[in-house]
């Protein structure tokens, strides 16, 4: 992974001031009376062939952000580049040819399979969709999907019900490498899987990464799990990106005060260690992302907040090469610090989508 | 590759699959039986037994006699042959009851997967559907024949002009309730994470409705479907007492039932015969419709 950092790597997602607002309507005639803002203003990018874990607690967007990047849901501003291509605002008819790049593996596999459907057909779905196989060739193409991922040729005729979780997770997984896309987003693949087959199921994802030369965006609340398997991570809260770093930088040194307290609450597997944790406990409640606060959104529960928090929205900037935060105790240091590195960031970054 | 997949069943056929889990269910295949017995009875019944042609004298001295050899359901009471009636009379009351569901359960079906997938069209259709369950359907359905009767009659004759009339009628009067249903299960079933799966594929809404979401509707309308036939057969009796329905000398079931009543109890036969073979009907559909939801079920089949 550390060589990989050296080189300079293509940008394969390039997302930029993406913002996804859901109306809120009252009332008889169902006036708009606000919006509910599931992310606002988020911009990072997912470099080929890397992991970008994207973490946060129930709510903050981390689902909504996967899906607005497919283009599941209309984002209400901001654009999504996948491979060069903007598809931010392309309609249904251009965006059919470059769905297969780009797939989902979705978190609970018993809801993302059709009951009525048996394996062999929902693996074929994307197969039928957007190939002119014939019916052999696609059989034989769901018998490789089905050893790529480690499911018996036998179940091709089964139905969904008759799996187990992580059995049920595979499939899935091979609906989404049927079209052999270059980028996958994963909903926490792994939250509704027991902890054993959790393994089974990310040592399969990186397994297939290595062969394929995947990129995942791999959305979770599972600390531990994020740090077994990305190589990038960005935290969100409420909406917004609060900070976005290599993993080990990340879980060594966390800066934005979220990240802190959300790293404080993993648990320790040595009990001496454990007992000597010292976590830091936010107090209060997330704020309704219909209403958010005006100036940083954690500013109602962050232990260090400031005068500037409540009145302004901090951008998230690089602190240092690769390290980005939004956060108002880190903007003095920036501005202070060498000027070098994050212009040097930004000639590159629009080298990049030329 | 080839040789690598021998051993491996190749995907089983799926009406193979349903067939097999539907001989079953005891209850489908008592229904199935009986049913075709019906079918049997009124499309070869009538070629098989040819009642003896009356004189107007012998017809006055016969009417109204109970079961006999030489009439198995006894005669009405212009002397006419009920068993030769039955037979007739099942011929169009079948057909009415099968074909009106079927109008009706296309129609509720396609009203309700539009309304429940389209937000932009439930709106419109849902209220088109509240005003069709707002009508007095009778008032509505006698103003429909009263309007309509001639007009078809001239192009297509008096019965089938009356049947495809009253066919017509029930159909477009009854498919709000399968609407609904189906409306609501839709809703559920397009927030299902494979559907959303399915549209990241890039299926198109076509797809995703033929795929996912109508071979999952299918057991509500399975029920909506059994408990139309009935109701059909009903309506269209209700239709025909009120002279409304078939000209008078066409026998229905229904018809021959309420012609029945007012002998009901000096000849009790004259309404048992069309009752029960109303009541076969209705529940022999009804366990069809069972089992068939159950074979079409994968979660129930596998066991």
């Amino acid at each position: 992974m550390l060589d990989r950092a050296d080189t300079p790597r293509r940008k394969l997602v390039e997302v930029r001031g993406l913002k996804m607002y859901f109306p809120v309507t009252a009332g008889v005639l169902r006036r708009k009376v606000g919006d509910v803002k599931a992310l606002d203003d988020i911009s990072f990018d997912i470099y080929e062939g890397e992991t970008l874990g994207l973490v946060g607690e129930s709510g903050c967007g981390k689902s909504t952000c996967g899906r607005v990047i497919l283009r599941l849901y209309d984002p209400t501003a901001g654009s999504i580049r996948i491979d060069g291509v903007d598809i931010g605002a392309a309609d249904a008819q251009t965006l059919r040819p470059l769905r297969p790049a780009m797939q989902m593996v979705f978190q609970d596999p018993q809801a993302s399979l059709n009951p009525r459907m048996t394996v062999a057909g929902i693996i074929g779905e994307p197969l039928d969709e957007h190939t002119q196989m014939s019916k052999a060739e696609k059989l034989d193409r769901i018998y490789e999907l089905m050893d790529a991922v480690g499911l018996n040729r036998n179940f091709a005729n089964r139905y969904p019900h008759e799996f187990s979780g992580g059995q049920r997770q595979r499939i899935g997984i091979a609906r989404a490498l049927a079209l052999n896309p270059k980028f996958i987003v994963c909903d926490e693949p792994i939250a509704a899987l027991d902890v054993s087959i959790q393994a089974q199921v990310v040592n399969l994802l990186e397994d297939l990464q290595d062969r394929l030369g995947l990129t995942y965006l791999f959305i979770s609340h599972d600390l531990s799990m994020v740090r077994h398997i990305a190589d990038r991570v960005a935290v969100m809260y409420l909406g917004r990106i609060a900070e976005l770093a290599p993993r080990d930088a990340l879980y060594d040194r966390p800066m934005h005060p979220y990240t802190q307290a959300l790293l404080s609450a993993v648990p320790e597997p040595d009990p001496e260690i454990e007992t000597a944790r010292k976590r830091i406990i936010l107090t209060g409640d997330v704020p309704s992302p219909a209403n958010p606060p005006k100036g940083c959104n954690f500013c109602t529960r962050c232990p260090r907040v400031m005068d500037i928090c409540q009145s302004v929205k901090p951008a998230l900037r690089e602190i240092e090469p690769g390290r980005f935060v939004a956060c108002h105790l880190y903007e003095t240091t920036a501005a202070a610090g060498s000027t070098g590195a994050p212009e040097d960031h930004e000639r590159n970054q629009q080298g990049a989508t030329q | 590759m080839t040789d690598t997949n021998i051993g491996i069943a190749p995907p089983e056929s799926f009406r193979a699959a349903v067939w097999s889990q539907f001989r079953k269910h005891k209850g489908a295949m008592f229904g199935l039986i009986v049913l075709a017995l019906l079918v049997v009875f009124v499309v070869i019944g009538p070629l098989v037994w040819q009642p003896e042609k009356l004189k107007v004298a012998e017809a006055l001295k016969s009417k109204n006699l109970g079961p006999s050899l030489r009439f198995p359901m006894g005669t009405d009471q212009l002397g006419r042959d009920q068993l030769a009636r039955m037979m007739a009379a099942g011929k169009v009351s079948l057909a009415v009851g099968f074909i009106a569901m079927m109008i009706a359960i296309f129609l509720g079906t396609f009203v309700g997967v539009l309304a429940g997938y389209f937000k932009r069209l439930d709106g419109i259709l849902m209220r088109l559907t509240d005003m069709f369950l707002a009508l007095p359907l009778i008032p509505l359905l006698l103003v429909m024949v009263m309007l309509f009767r001639d007009k078809i009659a001239r192009v297509l004759g008096p019965e089938m002009g009356a049947f495809i009339l009253i066919v017509f009628a029930i159909g477009v009067t009854s498919w709000m309730h399968a609407a609904r249903i189906v409306r609501g299960e839709v809703l559920a079933l397009k927030e299902r994470e494979y559907v959303l799966a399915s549209r990241a594929i890039g299926a198109s809404p076509r797809r995703v409705i033929l795929r996912h979401i109508l071979p999952n509707v299918v057991s509500p309308v399975m029920v909506a479907a059994t408990l139309g036939v009935a109701e059909a057969i009903i309506t269209e009796s209700v239709l025909s007492f009120l002279g409304l329905g078939f000209p008078p000398d066409f026998p229905t079931w229904g018809r021959l039932l309420y012609e029945g009543l007012e002998y009901m109890q000096l000849y009790p036969e004259r309404v048992i015969f069309p009752g029960l073979a109303i009541s076969l009907t209705v529940l022999s559909v009804n366990y069809i419709g069972d089992g068939l939801r159950d074979a079409l079920d994968p979660r129930i089949r596998g066991r």
